[in-house]
C-alpha cells in the first residue's frame, strides 16, 4: 500500500492551495470550461498534463474522500482518494458515477421560477431578484421557517442552517430522506446508546473480525458506508495464516452480502432479533466460550423458550446452537443489525438485541468488534445526526396547520422518498413559499416556487463529516470546487448567507461573508490532523489538498458498557392480514441507484444489477415455487398489492429469496428528475404505511405484507445475463 | 461387333426410307433425345433469338416486382450504413447471422453452374449441353450476390479496402492467416474464372446473335463478340482454353466453399469447429446448386418456350444428380451431427436447442425438406420429368438449405462456452428486408441477362447434334457419340 | 537512464473469494475508457457494452442456494483465438506491451474475432456512440471514442501503462509494481483486483500467482491469459 500512498502523494501535491482559491474566489467560470490558448492558461494547466484534486463524494452520505482528475479544465475520473480512512483509494459504482450528476444534460443551468406549482414551466429570473424575494418572504414569516435537507447535503449546509433556524427561531432542519429512513442511522444510534455510554452511530471492524453475522446488513452493496466495509471484507477475507473469516447472513432475501456469505440464512423477515437473542440464551444455557462470555451471556440474555424462537424464525434448534457455538467459540465474533432490523416496528430494541451479542463477545472497541464513530474534538461543525421519522411528520404537520410560510429544501427529495400517505406534497398546498436548492427538477422541485440549483458537489464547497468513520478516528472530509460551475449556479451556503445579512438576528449568528470564510474557520479551528501543518494557513491548504481532517492515530478509549439487563424486545407484527396478504415484501436500495438520487445517471442506469443483473428497470423478486404456484415467469406483470397502494411491475424469478416473501428494490419510479429516470420502474415506497415503531420516530418499512395478482401483461426485462430458460443444470465453467 | 466403321454414320443422314422400323427407331429417338433431333440451324437460332427478344407483359411485370425488391434491399442497405449494423439483431455473442448465412447460401448456389459445365464436360456427360449457360450465369449472379454480403456484413464498409493486399506507404498487408482472407482469395478467383470460363463459351453465341440482329443489339453484340468468326483457328482455341479451364476451375469451386465453411471451421467455437465443415459445405452447395438449376430449367423452359432444348432427359438426369446430390449432404451431415451429439459438450448444446428446443420447428422443416422430399420422390422417373413436382422438389431443398445454413451461423452461435452469454438471434426487419431483396436482386439480374445472353449454347448443341452417329448392329441401330476428339 | 524497455508481462488477478460483484469496477472502466451507455433496449437484444462483465451463476436450489461472481474481462491471452482470424491486422499481439491490443483505425468489423472469442468479452460498437450534452466532457481524452463498426475491448488501461512509463522514463527510474493500474483495480473496494508485471519477480502479482486457488478461465482451450483467477472458498464451521 505504501506505493499507492506515495504515488498518490505526488499526484495530490498538484492540488491544493492554488486551486482551492483561484476556484473558490472566482466567478468568471469561463476560463475553467472553455479552451484557451496557451499563452493565457492558468498556470497549473498543461494540455494532456491531468492535475489531481482531493474532495468528498456525495452520492450517498458515508463520506468517501475522492481524487479528481481534471484534465483541460474537465473533471474526467474520480477515484477514491488512498489517504481517506473511510474508502481507502476505494471508490464505489455510485461514486463513479459522480460524474454524471456534474455533467448531467437536464441540470437546471440557473435561477428559476414556477408560476404555477407542477406545471414544471420554469422562467428563469435574475439570481438577486429571486435572492430578494426569498429574504423578503422570509424575513416576513418570522419563525414559519422549515427546512428540509438530505443526507448527502453538505455539513456545511446543515450547520448553516442549524444556526439559522436557530436566529430566527425557527425549528431545527430536518435532515430526513430515503438514506435516514433506510439506513437507520437515528435507530442505530439511540440502540447503541441504550447499551454503551457516549454512543454515535456504531461502525464494526470487519477486517479483524473472525465470525461476522449479519443480520440483513447489506454492508457491501449499501448498507451505512459500502466502500468503506468493501474495503475492510476484502481485510476478512485475507487474514492472517490463511484465515478467511466466517460469515454467516441472516436475511430473507440474498444481497450481494448473502452472496459473499460462508452461510446464507433465509430467515423470516423480522424475526432477526430472536435469532439473536436465542444465540445469546444457548450461549448462557450451555455456558459455551469463555468463562466470561457465559457469564455476560447471562446477565444479557433475554428470557427466551430457545425451542419456541427456533420454530418463530423457521430454523432448527441444532442450527441455532451450531451458530451460538461458533459465535461464542470465535477470537473476534461480530454481529451486525442491517436496514431490515431498522425498519422494524421494534427497530430500537431488536438493533439493541442484536448489539447485546457484541457486548456478550466482549469485543466492544476491541480489533475485530463493534465500536462507535467518535465524536469530534470539541468542533463547533456537528457530526449532524439524521432526523426521525417523527422530525419529519412533524414538520408535515406544521406545513399542514400553515405554520410554515416558506419551506427550503435541499439535498432531499421528500416526495419521492416518502410513504405517499405521510402527505408531503399535499401539505405543500399551505407553504406559501416553496425554494428547492436541488440540482435536477426531482419531484419535489416540480411543486417548488423557485429553484435556486446549488452547485453540485464537484463544483461546490463543504465538508462532510464521515459517517460511520473507520479505524477509529473520526473524519471530516473536504470539499472543494474541482471546476468551475458549469452554469449560471450558485452555492445555497451563499445564497443564505445573503438572506441572513438582511435578518438581523441572523446576521448576527451568521456573519461570515461567504461559505468559504466559514468553513475555513470552522476546519482552522481543529487541532492539527494527519496533514500535519502549524500555521493556519498551511492548514488549511493540507486540509483541502489530502482531502480532510482526521487525527493521527485513533483514540484509545472504549465506550463502557451500560447495558445491565437484556434488552426486551418485542414481537414483530406486520402491516397486512396475513390471508389477504400472504407475502413478505422485502424493500432493498438497489447496489446502484442507491436511494434513487441516482436514477438520472445513464452509467448507474445502464449497469447490471449484480444478483439479476437487470438494469434500466424495478423489478419484483419471487421464488421459483412461488412463481410456479402463480404461474408466472420472467417478465409477466404482477400488481403487487399492500394495505397502502399498488404497483405493477415485471418479476424476475430470484433463486434465492424465501418462497413467502418478495423483494423490489428501491431508486426507480421518478416522474421527473431527468430523461434518464422519468417514467422508468416503479416506486415501492407506494406500499409503505405510516405505521411506526413504539416511540413513533422510526417508519416501519419493512414488515409490509402484500399480495400479487397476475396480469395479462408480460415485459422483458433488460438482463445482461442469458435470457435463455433451460431445463438442464447449467455447466459453471469455473 | 461392330462390322466396320464404314457402318456408322451420322444419325440425321437421310435413312432408307423404306426401313420402316428404322424410321419408327429414328423418330423414338428424336422425341427422346435433343441431340438425336436435329433442326436445320436457323430454326434453332430462331427460337434462341425469338425468346431473346420477346419482353411480353408478363416479364416487365417480373421485372418491376424484381426491380422493387432490389430497391428495398439497397435502401435498407443505405439505412443499416448510416444507422450502424445495430438496426439487425445481432447481439454480444450471436455476431454473425444471416448475412453470412446469405454468404453460404448464394455462393452455394453458384457453385453447381460451373461444376455441371466443368466437371460434365470433362466426362463427356451430353446432357449438359443445352443446361450449360443457364447453370454458368446462376454460378455468376450467385457469386455476384454472395459477394455482396461480406460488404453489407462488415461494420466499416468504407473500410474494406484494408482487407485487399493494395501496396501500401506502410506496408500493411491483410493477414494471410486469417481464413476470412483465403475465402475472399477463393470467391475472387472463382468469379473470376467463372466468368471467363463463361464467356469463352459464349463467343460463338455472341457472334451468331450479333449475326441476326439489327440496331443497338447488334453494337452490344458485336462488342461482345470480340470479333468471333468462327475459323477453325478460332474453334481450336476456344476447345483447348476451355478444357484447361475446365480442369483449373474444379479445385478453385472446392477451394471456395472449403474456404467458406473454413471461415467456421477455423474458429474455436463450439459447432462449428469440425473437420468434417469442408465437404461438408461442397456437398451441401451441390446440392442446392443442382436444385437452383433445375428450377432455373423450368422456369426458362416455361417462359421461354424452350421445350425444344430442355427435354424430359434433361430433367432426368438433373434428378439423378439431385438425388446423388442428396444422399452425400445426408451422409455429411449424419456424420457432423452425431459427433456433436456423441460428444454432448454443454457449449455444444445448440444441438438440444434444435432437436428439442426452440429451433426445432426450422430444424425438422429442414430435415423434410432436404432428406424426405428428395429421398422420397426423386427415385422416382415419373417425378423426375414431371415439371411441377421437380419445381416443388426444389423449393423445398432450397428452403431447407437456407434454413441449414441459418441455423448452422446463427444457432450455434447462440451458445459458447460461458453460458451466462448464452444470447439467442432474432432476425429483424433490416435482415429480412436485405435477405429477400437480394433473392430479388438475382432473380432480376438472371431476368434481364436471359434477354441479352442466348441462354442455350447454341453450339454446343449443335456440336453435340453433330457428333451423334447412328451404329447398326444386327438389325437395331443405336445413337452413339463419335469419337471426334 | 532507468530500464523501462524490457518486456514486461501485465497481468490481472481476480480474486473470486473477494469479489462481492458491487460493479464499482463496472462503472470505473465506462469512465476510463469513454464506453457509450448502453440504453434499455440494447439490452433487451442481448447486447450490453461494458468491457467489464460481472457474470453471476446460480448454483444448488432454494434453500442452499448460491450466487457465484465471476468478472470477465479481456484476458489478454497470450495465444489468443482473436488474432490470427483478423484478416486486417486489427486486432495484433503487441510485443512491446504483451498484450492484446485492438486497432481501431485498423478494424472493418468483419467480427471475426468477437466470435472466436471463448469468453465473449470483444464488443461491437452497433451504433455511433452518443452522449448527450454535456456528458461528453467527462470523456477521457486520452482514450480514443471508438467510431461505429469497430471492435473493441479491455485494454488494461494500455494508456495508464503508457503514461506510467513515460513517467518513469521522464524521472529516470523503473516503474514500480502498484505504480500503474488500470481503472477497475484502482476503484475495486474489497481488493479482489490485483495487477502487475508478472515478469518482475518482486511485484505483488507474481507472488500472488502460484496459488492452490489459482486457475485460469478456460483453461482447456489453450489461450494462455494473462488474467489469473483464484477460487473463492467457503468456511465450514459446525456444519
Amino acid at each position: 500500500m505504501t506505493n499507492i500512498t506515495r504515488r498518490n502523494f505526488l499526484k495530490i501535491s498538484a492540488a491544493g492551495t492554488a486551486t482551492a482559491i483561484l476556484a473558490g474566489c472566482s466567478q468568471e467560470t469561463e476560463r475553467w470550461v472553455t479552451l484557451e490558448p496557451y499563452v493565457r492558461a492558468p498556470e497549473e494547466q498543461l494540455a494532456g498534463v491531468p492535475n489531481y484534486y482531493a474532495t468528498t463524494c456525495r452520492q450517498c452520505p458515508a463520506g468517501c474522500g475522492v481524487i479528481v482528475r481534471i484534465m483541460n479544465g474537465r473533471a474526467v475520473k474520480l477515484e477514491g482518494n488512498p489517504e481517506h480512512p473511510v474508502n481507502r483509494g476505494k471508490l464505489c459504482a455510485r461514486g463513479q458515477a459522480g460524474l454524471q450528476l456534474l455533467y448531467n444534460p437536464d441540470r437546471v443551468t440557473g435561477a428559476v421560477r414556477q408560476d404555477e406549482r407542477g406545471s414544471r414551466k420554469f422562467d428563469s429570473v435574475a439570481w438577486n431578484d429571486a435572492i430578494n424575494t426569498i429574504y423578503e418572504q422570509i424575513d416576513a414569516a418570522g419563525s414559519g421557517v422549515g427546512v428540509w435537507l438530505g443526507s448527502t447535503t453538505s455539513g456545511h449546509l446543515v450547520d448553516l442552517f442549524t444556526r439559522f433556524t436557530e436566529a430566527i427561531g425557527a425549528p431545527a432542519p430536518v435532515r430526513y430522506d430515503l438514506y435516514a429512513g433506510f439506513h437507520g442511522y437515528n435507530a442505530l444510534q439511540s440502540a447503541t446508546g441504550a447499551l454503551l455510554d457516549g454512543a454515535g452511530l456504531p461502525t464494526y471492524d470487519l477486517g479483524h473480525a473472525d465470525t461476522v453475522f449479519s443480520f440483513g446488513a447489506d454492508f457491501l452493496g449499501t448498507w451505512l458506508s459500502s466502500t468503506g466495509y468493501g474495503v475492510e471484507f476484502g481485510r476478512f477475507r485475507s487474514q492472517p495464516f490463511g484465515q478467511r473469516g466466517y460469515l454467516v447472513q441472516f436475511e430473507p432475501k440474498m444481497s450481494i452480502t448473502g452472496a459473499k456469505a460462508d452461510r446464507w440464512v433465509p430467515l423470516r423477515p423480522g424475526t432477526e432479533a430472536l435469532v439473536a437473542q436465542a444465540i445469546a440464551r444457548i450461549i448462557a444455557d450451555e455456558q459455551l466460550g469463555s468463562a466470561e462470555r457465559a457469564e455476560r451471556a447471562a446477565t444479557l440474555a433475554g428470557d427466551v423458550d430457545v425451542e419456541e424462537a427456533a420454530a418463530a424464525c423457521e430454523m432448527p434448534v441444532e442450527g441455532l446452537v451450531e451458530l451460538a457455538r461458533a459465535f461464542a467459540a470465535a477470537d473476534h465474533p461480530l454481529a451486525i443489525p442491517g436496514s431490515a432490523v431498522a425498519g422494524a416496528n421494534n427497530a430500537a430494541e431488536a438493533i439493541a438485541a442484536i448489539q447485546a451479542l457484541n457486548l456478550i463477545a466482549g469485543t466492544v472497541g476491541q480489533p475485530g468488534g463493534m465500536s462507535v464513530t467518535p465524536a469530534l474534538p470539541d468542533a463547533p461543525l456537528a457530526a449532524p445526526p439524521a432526523s426521525t421519522f417523527a422530525d419529519a411528520t412533524a414538520l408535515i404537520e406544521r406545513m399542514n396547520a400553515g405554520d410554515v410560510k416558506v419551506l427550503l429544501v435541499h439535498g432531499a427529495n421528500p416526495a419521492f422518498d416518502l410513504p405517499a400517505g405521510a402527505g408531503f406534497v399535499e401539505a405543500l398546498a399551505n407553504v406559501d413559499l416553496v425554494v428547492s436548492f436541488n440540482p435536477l427538477v426531482d419531484e419535489t422541485s416540480v411543486h417548488a416556487d423557485y429553484i435556486l440549483p446549488d452547485r453540485v458537489y464537484l463544483e461546490g464547497w463543504g465538508y462532510s463529516v464521515a459517517t460511520p468513520a473507520f479505524g477509529g478516528v473520526p473524519v471530516i472530509s473536504s470539499q472543494q470546487p474541482v471546476v468551475g460551475p458549469l452554469y449560471d449556479v450558485r452555492s445555497t451556503g451563499d445564497v443564505l448567507l445573503t438572506v441572513a445579512r438582511g435578518i438581523p438576528a441572523a446576521a448576527q449568528a451568521l456573519p461570515w461573508t461567504d461559505e468559504v470564510a466559514f468553513i475555513k474557520e470552522m476546519i482552522t479551528a481543529l487541532p492539527t490532523g494527519a496533514a500535519g501543518g502549524q500555521d493556519e494557513e498551511v492548514r488549511w491548504a493540507r486540509y483541502l489538498q489530502h482531502g480532510g481532517w482526521w487525527p493521527v492515530e485513533a483514540a484509545a478509549e472504549t465506550p463502557a458498557v451500560i447495558a445491565e439487563a437484556a434488552p426486551s424486545v418485542p414481537p414483530t407484527t406486520y402491516q397486512g392480514d396475513e390471508g389477504e396478504y400472504p407475502y413478505h415484501l422485502h424493500l432493498f436500495m438497489s447496489v446502484l441507484l442507491g436511494d434513487g438520487s441516482g436514477a438520472n445517471q445513464p452509467w448507474l442506469q445502464s449497469t447490471p444489477d449484480p444478483m439479476t443483473t437487470v438494469s434500466w428497470q424495478t423489478w419484483v423478486e419471487i421464488n421459483p415455487a412461488t412463481a410456479k404456484e402463480l404461474d408466472l415467469e420472467h417478465g409477466d406483470i404482477v400488481e403487487i398489492t399492500s394495505p397502502q397502494g399498488a404497483i405493477t411491475l415485471p418479476v424476475y424469478v430470484f433463486p434465492a429469496i424465501r418462497p413467502d416473501t418478495v423483494a423490489i428494490p428501491i431508486g426507480q419510479g421518478h416522474h421527473d428528475l431527468g430523461r434518464y429516470a422519468k417514467d422508468r420502474g416503479a416506486n415501492p415506497l407506494a406500499l409503505v404505511g405510516l405505521e411506526t415503531d413504539a416511540s413513533g420516530n422510526h417508519l416501519a418499512w419493512s414488515n409490509v405484507r402484500v399480495n400479487i395478482r397476475k396480469t395479462d401483461d408480460k415485459r422483458a426485462l433488460p438482463r445482461l445475463e442469458s435470457t435463455i430458460e433451460t431445463d438442464e443444470e447449467v455447466h459453471i465453467p469455473f | 461387333m461392330l462390322e466396320s466403321r464404314a457402318d456408322s454414320s451420322p444419325f440425321w443422314q437421310p435413312h432408307d426410307p423404306e426401313d420402316e422400323h428404322l424410321a419408327e427407331q429414328v423418330e423414338h429417338g428424336r422425341e427422346e433425345h435433343l441431340l438425336l433431333d436435329p433442326l436445320p440451324p436457323a430454326e434453332n437460332n430462331a427460337i434462341v433469338l425469338e425468346s431473346m427478344n420477346k419482353t411480353g407483359k408478363a416479364f416487365w411485370m417480373a421485372v418491376l416486382g424484381l426491380g422493387g425488391l432490389t430497391l428495398a434491399f439497397l435502401a435498407t442497405w443505405i439505412v443499416q450504413i448510416f444507422s450502424g449494423i445495430g438496426v439487425t439483431g445481432l447481439n454480444r455473442s450471436v455476431m454473425w447471422g444471416p448475412y453470412i448465412a446469405n454468404l453460404i447460401y448464394f455462393i452455394g448456389i453458384g457453385h453447381a453452374g460451373t461444376f455441371i459445365s466443368a466437371a460434365l464436360r470433362l466426362l463427356r456427360m451430353d446432357f449438359k449441353r443445352p443446361i450449360a449457360r443457364a447453370a454458368e450465369l446462376i454460378t455468376l449472379f450467385g457469386l455476384a450476390v454472395a459477394a455482396l454480403f461480406p460488404i453489407i456484413h462488415v461494420g466499416r464498409i468504407w473500410k474494406l479496402f484494408y482487407m485487399m493486399p493494395i501496396p501500401n506507404q506502410r506496408e500493411l498487408w491483410p493477414n494471410f492467416r486469417s481464413a476470412l482472407f483465403w475465402d475472399m482469395t477463393a470467391i475472387t478467383t472463382y468469379i473470376i474464372g467463372s466468368t471467363l470460363f463463361m464467356y469463352l463459351a459464349l463467343l460463338p453465341d455472341l457472334a451468331m446473335a450479333r449475326d441476326h440482329s439489327t440496331g443497338w443489339r447488334r453494337k452490344i453484340y458485336r462488342a461482345l463478340a470480340l470479333g468471333w468468326r468462327g475459323t477453325e483457328g478460332e474453334w481450336h482455341k476456344m476447345e483447348s482454353t476451355s478444357n484447361i479451364l475446365s480442369y483449373v476451375i474444379i479445385p478453385v469451386m472446392f477451394s471456395v466453399h472449403t474456404g467458406v465453411s473454413w471461415n467456421l471451421a477455423m474458429s474455436i467455437q463450439p459447432g462449428w469447429h469440425s473437420t468434417v465443415f469442408g465437404p461438408f459445405f461442397v456437398a451441401g452447395a451441390l446440392f442446392s446448386g443442382v436444385a437452383a438449376v433445375i428450377l432455373v430449367m423450368i422456369v426458362i423452359r416455361k417462359t421461354m418456350r424452350f421445350g425444344y432444348f430442355l427435354r424430359e432427359e434433361h430433367f432426368n438426369a438433373m434428378g439423378l444428380f439431385l438425388l446423388i446430390m442428396s444422399f452425400t449432404w445426408i451422409y455429411f451431415y449424419f456424420a457432423e451431427w452425431i459427433t456433436n451429439w456423441y460428444g454432448n459438450l454443454p457449449m455444444e448444446k445448440a444441438i438440444q436447442r434444435m432437436l428439442t428446443g426452440d429451433l426445432a420447428p426450422l430444424f425438422y422443416l429442414m430435415l423434410f425438406a432436404n432428406i424426405v422430399v428428395p429421398v422420397g420422390t426423386l427415385w422416382s422417373r415419373r417425378v423426375r420429368t414431371s415439371l411441377p413436382a421437380m419445381f416443388v422438389i426444389c423449393v423445398f431443398i432450397q428452403i431447407g438449405m437456407y434454413i441449414e445454413r441459418v441455423v448452422i451461423v446463427s444457432g450455434f452461435l447462440s451458445r459458447n462456452e460461458l453460458p451466462f452469454n448464452w444470447v439467442n438471434y432474432t432476425p429483424h426487419l433490416p435482415e429480412v428486408l436485405i435477405t429477400i431483396g437480394t433473392f430479388g436482386f438475382l432473380a432480376l439480374m438472371y431476368l434481364l441477362a436471359t434477354r441479352v445472353v442466348p441462354i442455350i449454347p447454341l453450339w454446343e448443341v449443335y456440336e453435340g447434334q453433330a457428333m451423334q452417329a447412328t451404329r447398326r448392329i444386327g438389325r437395331a441401330i443405336l445413337p452413339t457419340r463419335t469419337e471426334s476428339h | 537512464m532507468a530500464d523501462n524497455t524490457t518486456e514486461h508481462k501485465w497481468t490481472m488477478i481476480v480474486d473470486l473469494d473477494k469479489c462481492t460483484g458491487c460493479q464499482a469496477c463496472v462503472v470505473a472502466c465506462s469512465a476510463e475508457n469513454n464506453i457509450p451507455t448502453p440504453s434499455e433496449d440494447e439490452i433487451l437484444r442481448g447486447r450490453g457494452n461494458q468491457w467489464i462483465r460481472i457474470e453471476r451463476y446460480w448454483e444448488g436450489e432454494y434453500p442452499n442456494v448460491k450466487a457465484r461472481f465471476l468478472p470477465v474481462f479481456c484476458q489478454q491471452c497470450g495465444n489468443a483465438p482473436c488474432e490470427p482470424v483478423c484478416p486486417v491486422y486489427a486486432s495484433y499481439h503487441s510485443e512491446q506491451e504483451n498484450l492484446n491490443v485492438q486497432v481501431y483505425n485498423r478494424c472493418v468489423g468483419t467480427r471475426y474475432c468477437g466470435n472466436n472469442c471463448p469468453y465473449r468479452v470483444r464488443i461491437f460498437n452497433y451504433f455511433a456512440p452518443h452522449f448527450d450534452e454535456p456528458l461528453e466532457q467527462q470523456l477521457n481524452p486520452d482514450v480514443t471514442v471508438r467510431s461505429p463498426g469497430v471492435m473493441e475491448k479491455c485494454t488494461f488501461c494500455i494508456q495508464r501503462i503508457r503514461r506510467g512509463r513515460e513517467t518513469a522514463n521522464a524521472e529516470n527510474r523503473p516503474l514500480e509494481d502498484g505504480e500503474v493500474v488500470p481503472a477497475c483495480v484502482q476503484a475495486c473496494p474489497a481488493d479482489a483486483l490485483v495487477f502487475g508485471d508478472k515478469y518482475d519477480e518482486n511485484s505483488r502479482v507474481a507472488q500472488m500467482v502460484p496459488n492452490e486457488r489459482q486457475f485460469k478461465l478456460l483453461e482447456h482451450m489453450g489461450t494462455e491469459p494473462a488474467v489469473y483467477y483464484l477460487k473463492g472458498g467457503e468456511t465450514h464451521v459446525g456444519e
